[in-house]
């Protein structure tokens, strides 16, 4: 009778990274971490290497301008020990930095690129930062902070078509012939 | 037997219009369709080409190069990405050529009123020759549309692409407003075949 998985790579981390802001269970085999973003880098590798977490799922990026913060967010699988681990740490808005862990799983350098491009992100080591990616010709912030108004960029940017001329409202002239239709 | 009438041919039938006939009904009758989806409304197609409504039944085909098409779908929300490849291809086109703008993300944008990325009026980019509203329009609405377009191409009103032609540089103003980095290699300013 030993500790459950999750409970053993609970304390193993505890035990391993001092400066653990906060470890929490968010579920069923899921762990929370929070961390500060000095020791993302080497948490990851420790992760990767020596305790079987093998799968990078994604790295997502939440923004929290209240707190002029940017949170990011990695997730990670291990499948020997059927446990998802969700590491999160947060990086100054104004000059959002951060290693790139690219070196350790090539795919994320895609995350990397969308996050520089979408939220302004730097990942350092990483040599395509800049590349555009989904973006062409982008010449405002990056669009998926939350301080973007999309509406008022679509405002300026394109034209909407002019209001009908009859002034027909459209769906109340159906919805009050669809019964007369419909019986035809 | 000098009073036997011979049946004459209509005094303005000449052999050209009789020539102009028979394209226009070929060309009403053999659509060929680029294989191109953007947005949600392709998959609207796929009912509208098989078995249950069947488009064949109205000559219409898939075709896999814009050089051979005659009749590009835009099926939904267009990004100002796609928008580029989209004026690429159907620079490419022969004429004739035919644009049917599919949704209501073509006509005003629709769902997408406020998004940075997509555009919201189709016709101010390419030429429209016919509009299909819905969100998105059932394959009854695709056939009626398609239906009426094929009348259209047989009163030669359907005529989108000499429009274009004609007014190219508006065109071309309005792309540039959105598509900014224009001039670049691989997007020549000209009228690219
Ligand atoms: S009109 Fe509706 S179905 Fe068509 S692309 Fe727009 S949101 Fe999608």
């Amino acid at each position: 009778m030993g500790f459950s998985k999750l409970t053993e790579t609970k304390v193993l981390l505890k035990q391993y990274f001092k400066d653990i802001i906060s470890i929490e269970e968010g579920g069923e085999q899921r762990l929370i971490i929070d961390l500060q973003s000095k020791d993302i880098t080497s948490m990851i590798n420790h992760l990767k290497d020596f305790m079987d977490f093998k799968h990078l799922s994604m790295i997502s990026c939440v923004d929290w301008p209240e707190e002029n913060k940017f949170e990011i967010v990695y997730i990670l699988t291990s499948y020997s020990k059927n446990i998802v681990l969700m590491l999160k740490t947060k990086i100054d808005r104004k000059n959002p930095k951060l290693q790139s862990i690219m070196s350790l799983w090539p795919q994320a350098v895609t995350y990397e690129i969308e996050l520089n491009e979408m939220f302004g992100v730097f990942f350092e080591g990483n040599d395509r930062m800049g590349e555009e990616f989904i973006l062409e010709d982008w010449d405002d912030i990056p669009p998926m902070r939350r301080d973007f108004d999309s509406l008022e960029y679509a405002n300026k940017n394109f034209k909407f078509r002019d209001e009908r001329k009859d002034k027909k409202i459209i769906r109340e002239f159906i919805s009050e012939h669809y019964d007369e239709w419909r019986k035809k | 037997m000098d009073d036997l009438k011979r049946p004459t041919l209509d005094s303005d039938f000449t052999c050209d219009m009789a020539f102009n006939k028979i394209t226009k009904w070929a060309q009403k009758n053999s659509l060929w369709l680029l294989a191109y989806g953007t947005g949600c409304g392709a998959i609207e197609l796929s009912p509208t080409m098989t078995s249950r409504y069947d488009w064949s039944r109205l000559g219409i085909r898939g075709s896999a190069t814009p050089r051979q098409a005659d009749l590009l779908l835009i099926t939904g929300y267009l990004s100002t990405k796609t928008l580029k490849r989209v004026i690429r291809s159907y620079e490419q086109m022969q004429d004739p050529k035919y644009v049917i703008g599919f949704g209501s993300c073509t006509i005003n944008g629709g769902m997408y009123y406020d998004s940075y990325n997509t555009i919201k009026q189709l016709d101010l980019y390419i030429p429209v020759d016919v509009y299909i509203n819905g969100c998105m329009p059932r394959p009854e609405a695709v056939l009626s549309g398609l239906a009426y377009l094929k009348d259209k191409i047989g009163d030669k009103k359907a005529d989108g692409w000499i429009k274009y032609k004609q007014n190219f540089e508006w065109y071309r103003e309005n792309q540039k407003k959105i598509l900014k980095s224009f001039n670049g290699d691989n997007m020549p300013d000209k009228y690219n075949w």
